[in-house]
C-alpha cells in the first residue's frame, strides 16, 4: 500500500481533497473521502454528553439542536475545522472533549452565543470542561507555565510583582499610589497585566496617566498591590486560580476608598463587573474608553492627527458587556482622524485570538489553524485602507503587531490604543 | 327540505361539529359506526394528548358531554352510512346499523367527519421488519403500553436499555404514494419519548429524524423540553434497515450531519407511522359524490381561505377526513363547518 493511501486509512475521520492523486498507476484526482475510511459505524454513547452537561455550566451543551448557525460567525473557524456545533456533535457521539484539542481552540468570543436560537452557551461550556481537564493535569504546557506564574506572581507573564508599576517612572508626569496618598481617590485605575508589564502596554499607560493629569482627575494606581484580575485564567479552566486572584484583589481593593474602578483591560472590566459581585467585590466599574467619553468637552486637543483609522472592538467590552460606543465617541472626537469600519465590527467583531486562554495558546493554536487569528484581522484591517488599526484592549498591541509583521504588513499598517491617540493629539510634545 | 345537520363520524371533529351546530340551534344527526364514541384516540387508546399530556379519556369525555343528552342531538352508535341522494337542502340518507337494519334520515347539510387511519408499516417491505420483529412498534403500539404506564420490549417483556423513533415512516414518500408530511409525528414521537423517559430514567432514547417538523408552540412546548429536559437526543440521519443481532435490533442508517454510516444496537424501535385516509373517509366521500384527492382525502377547493367546503354544496368536512390534521386543526375545522352547516339549513328555511 502507498504510503498516501496509508496516510489516508490513519487519518480516521479525515476528508482528504487533492488536485492530483495517483495511486498505483490509477488516477484517482478529485475530491474524496470515503475511499479511504473504512467504513465506521456510529455508537450514540449518552456518556459524554450526560457529564458534560452535568457539570455546572455545561448544561446548555444539550439544547443544540444542530442549526450550525454558530458555525459560520467562529472566529475559529474561519481559519480551521473547529465550530461549536461540531462539538456538540462530538459529545454526541460520545467525546467528553478532554482528549480533544479543540477544547482549547475556543477564544470564548461568543460570537455563536450572539447568533444561537437555543442560547447554547461555549463562554460557560468550555470552561466547565476545562476546569475537569485543568484538575486531571490534561492541559496544554504552556497554559501549565501561565498558571504558574499567576499562582506565584500574580501576573501570566511571571515578572516581579515589585516592578508591576515600573512603567511610572518614564511617565512624565505624576503617577499617584494610592496606598501613598492616604486619602480616598475619585478614580482608581486598575491598570492590568499586558499594560503593566508589555513595553507596548506601558506606552498606554504612560498615556493615560498625562491624560489624565491633564483633564484634572483625581486619580491612583495599586501599583505593586495590584494582581491579575484572574478572567482569562478563569476561562481556560482555572477557577480557582481565578477565585485566589479575585480574593486578594477585593481583599486589596477594600483596604481603599474609591468612587470608581477605571480598568484598562476588557477582561479584567468583564470579571470586576460579572464575577467579583459573587465574591464579595461590588465596584462601579467602567472601562477607561467609558470613563473619558463623557470628558470630550473638557479634552483640549493641540494637534490634529491626520490619519484613517479603524477600530477592532475587544470581545470583552463589545460583545460580552455591550458596550460599542464609548471607543468610538473618543475616536471620532480627535482632530483629524477619519473612522472606517471593518467589514467584521460591533457585536459581528472579529476575535483577535487572545482571549479564553488564547493569549497563551499560541503554539497549540498553531497547530490547528491556517492563519493566526489576529493575522486574519490584521489583514482585515489593511483591506479597508486604514493607516492605523485602533484598539482599547491591553492584549491586541502585541498580537497585531506581530501580526502586522507576518502578514508582511509592515510600515502599511500601526496598531495604536485609543489612548495613546487621545495623548498624541492633546501632548503633541510628549 | 330538512332543517338537520348530519354529522358522520363521532371522533374529536364529529364530535365538535354536532355540539356547535346544537348550540347554533340546529337539529344533530350523529352518526358513529363504532359502539363508543370518541374516534381513533378511542379507539387506538391513546394515552395522553400532545402537546399538553392531558389524559386523552378525559379530553374525550368532556367532547362527549356535548353532545350526550342533548334533545337537539340524535346518535345513531354502531351505524354506518350505507347511500345518500339529493342535494344541498335536502338530503336522504340511509343509515345501516351492525344488525343490517337500515334507517333513512333527511338533513339539509352534512359534515363529513371519518377521520384517517394509521399506516401500515407493513406496506414498506424489508426496511423496517415491523411484523418479523416483535420488538419493532408503532407510535400506537407504544401509545398503548404508555397508557398502562408501562414500556417494555414486547418480545421478552424487559425494560428497554435503548429505544428509537425512526420518523417519517410512511410519509413524506413518492415511493409509497403518501408525498405529504403527516403533520404530529414528529410531535408524538417526541411526546412518547419524554414519557418514556420519564418511565424508565435509565433508558437512552433516540430520535432520527429527516427534518424535525414541530410547528408552531409545539417547538417549545415538547421539542425543546424533550431535548432540554429529558435528555433525548435528537440524530439527523434516516434508517433505512434493521436486522436482528444477538436478539437485539441493529438499526443502520446514515448520520447525515457527519456525511457518516450509523449502526446502533436498539432494544425498542418505535415507527412515527403517518396518516392515511380511513376506509370510512373514502366510503363516504364516494356514498356523495365527494371528490378525493389523490391520496383519498377529501377534497377541499376552497384551500386555504375555506379549509371546510367540499365540492359538493351542502357537504362540509371536518378534521383528518381532508388530510393530516391535528387536533387543534379537527376541533377548529368542526366549528367552522358546523356554522358553515347551519348557515346553509336556515337560508334554505326562509328561502
Amino acid at each position: 500500500m502507498s504510503d498516501f493511501m496509508q496516510r489516508g486509512l490513519d487519518k480516521a475521520h479525515g476528508v482528504t481533497e487533492v488536485e492530483h492523486a495517483v495511486v498505483e498507476g490509477i488516477d484517482i484526482s478529485g475530491y474524496w473521502s470515503r475511499m479511504l475510511d473504512q467504513r465506521m459505524t456510529t455508537e450514540f454513547p449518552t456518556e459524554g454528553l450526560d457529564w458534560i452537561t452535568s457539570l455546572d455550566g455545561g448544561e446548555s451543551l444539550r439544547n443544540c439542536y444542530q442549526c450550525a448557525k454558530c458555525v459560520p460567525v467562529c472566529p475559529i473557524q474561519q481559519v480551521g475545522d473547529y465550530g461549536p456545533w461540531k462539538m456538540f456533535r462530538k459529545a454526541q457521539r460520545g467525546s467528553n472533549f478532554l482528549d480533544d484539542p479543540d477544547l482549547w481552540l475556543c477564544t470564548t468570543c461568543a460570537n455563536c452565543l450572539r447568533v444561537c436560537p437555543k442560547e447554547v452557551n461555549m463562554v460557560e461550556i468550555m470552561p466547565a470542561v476545562r476546569e475537569q481537564a485543568v484538575l486531571e493535569g490534561a492541559m496544554p504546557d504552556e497554559l501549565g507555565e501561565v498558571f504558574a506564574n499567576l499562582q506565584k506572581r500574580g501576573n501570566p507573564q511571571g515578572e516581579s510583582p515589585r516592578k508591576r508599576a515600573a512603567w511610572a517612572k518614564e511617565a512624565g508626569t505624576e503617577v499617584p499610589i494610592i496606598s501613598e496618598l492616604g486619602r480616598p481617590v475619585d478614580v482608581l485605575l486598575y491598570v492590568s497585566d499586558y499594560t503593566s508589564y508589555h513595553p507596548r502596554g506601558h506606552d498606554a499607560a504612560r498615556a493615560m496617566a498625562r491624560v489624565l493629569n491633564t483633564l484634572g482627575v483625581d486619580w491612583a494606581i495599586l501599583g505593586r498591590e495590584e494582581k491579575s484580575d484572574g478572567d482569562s485564567a478563569r476561562l481556560a479552566g482555572e477557577k480557582g486560580l481565578f477565585e485566589m486572584l479575585a480574593e486578594q484583589n477585593i481583599a486589596t481593593f477594600s483596604k481603599y476608598e474609591f468612587d470608581k474602578l477605571v480598568v484598562m483591560d476588557p477582561h479584567a472590566y468583564n470579571a470586576f463587573k460579572n464575577f467579583y459581585p459573587a465574591l464579595g467585590g461590588e465596584y462601579n466599574v467602567m472601562h477607561y474608553t467609558q470613563f473619558l467619553a463623557p470628558l470630550i468637552d473638557r479634552m483640549e486637543f493641540k494637534a490634529s492627527v491626520e490619519r484613517r483609522v479603524t477600530f477592532h472592538d475587544p470581545c470583552y467590552l463589545g460583545r460580552h458587556n455591550g458596550e460599542f460606543d464609548a471607543p468610538r465617541k473618543l475616536l471620532e472626537a480627535i482632530p483629524g482622524i477619519e473612522l472606517i469600519e471593518m467589514p467584521h465590527y460591533r457585536a459581528n467583531g472579529y476575535c483577535c485570538g487572545g482571549g479564553g486562554g488564547g493569549m497563551w495558546l499560541d503554539s497549540l493554536m498553531d497547530e490547528h489553524v491556517s492563519e493566526r487569528l489576529s493575522e486574519r484581522r490584521v489583514r482585515e484591517a489593511v483591506d479597508t485602507g486604514a493607516a492605523t488599526l485602533a484598539v482599547c484592549c491591553p492584549y491586541e498591541p502585541s498580537r497585531f503587531e506581530d501580526a502586522v509583521k507576518s502578514t508582511g504588513n509592515e510600515g502599511a499598517l500601526d496598531v495604536l490604543d485609543i489612548i495613546e491617540l487621545l495623548d498624541r493629539a492633546m501632548h503633541p510634545e510628549a | 327540505m330538512s332543517d338537520a345537520v348530519l354529522v358522520i363520524g363521532g371522533g374529536p371533529a364529529g364530535l365538535e361539529a354536532a355540539k356547535s351546530a346544537a348550540d347554533l340551534g340546529a337539529r344533530v344527526i350523529l352518526v358513529e359506526k363504532r359502539e363508543h364514541l370518541g374516534g381513533t384516540p378511542d379507539e387506538a387508546g391513546y394515552a395522553a394528548l400532545t402537546p399538553n399530556f392531558e389524559p386523552a379519556q378525559e379530553a374525550l369525555e368532556r367532547m362527549r358531554a356535548g353532545v350526550l343528552d342533548r334533545p337537539e342531538v340524535t346518535i345513531h352508535l354502531g351505524s354506518r352510512v350505507v347511500d345518500a341522494s339529493g342535494e344541498a337542502g335536502a338530503f336522504s340518507v340511509t343509515l345501516e346499523n351492525g344488525a343490517g337494519e337500515r334507517t333513512e334520515v333527511e338533513a339539509g347539510a352534512v359534515i363529513i367527519a371519518t377521520g384517517f387511519q394509521h399506516f401500515d408499516p407493513g406496506r414498506e417491505t424489508q426496511m423496517y421488519g415491523y411484523y418479523e420483529f416483535p420488538d419493532v412498534i408503532t407510535l400506537v403500539d407504544a401509545e398503548r403500553m404508555l397508557s398502562q404506564h408501562k414500556f417494555v420490549r414486547p418480545s421478552n417483556g424487559e425494560v428497554p436499555r435503548s429505544v428509537a423513533f425512526i420518523q417519517c415512516v410512511g410519509s413524506r414518500d413518492r415511493r409509497l404514494g403518501n408525498e405529504y408530511c403527516s403533520k404530529v409525528c414528529c410531535g408524538i414521537s417526541s411526546k412518547q419519548a419524554i414519557e418514556v423517559r420519564k418511565l424508565l430514567p435509565d433508558t437512552r432514547v433516540y430520535i432520527f429524524y429527516i427534518d424535525m417538523r414541530m410547528y408552531g408552540f409545539w417547538e417549545n412546548q415538547i421539542y425543546w423540553p424533550a431535548q432540554e429536559e429529558y435528555n433525548v437526543n435528537y440524530v439527523r440521519g434516516i434508517v433505512t434497515e434493521i436486522v436482528q443481532k444477538d436478539g437485539r435490533l441493529l438499526m443502520k442508517g446514515e448520520d447525515t450531519t457527519m456525511g457518516r454510516p450509523m449502526e446502533v444496537l436498539m432494544d425498542v424501535i418505535v415507527l412515527a407511522v403517518g396518516m392515511e385516509p380511513s376506509q370510512g373517509t373514502k366510503e363516504v366521500s364516494r356514498t356523495f359524490n365527494v371528490p378525493q384527492d389523490k391520496y383519498g382525502f377529501v377534497h377541499v377547493p376552497g384551500e386555504p381561505m375555506d379549509a371546510v367546503s367540499t365540492e359538493v354544496p351542502g357537504v362540509f368536512v371536518a378534521g383528518a377526513a381532508a388530510g393530516p390534521k391535528d387536533l387543534e386543526d379537527s376541533v377548529s375545522m368542526a366549528g367552522a363547518a358546523a356554522a358553515k352547516a347551519v348557515a346553509l339549513v336556515r337560508r334554505q328555511g326562509a328561502a
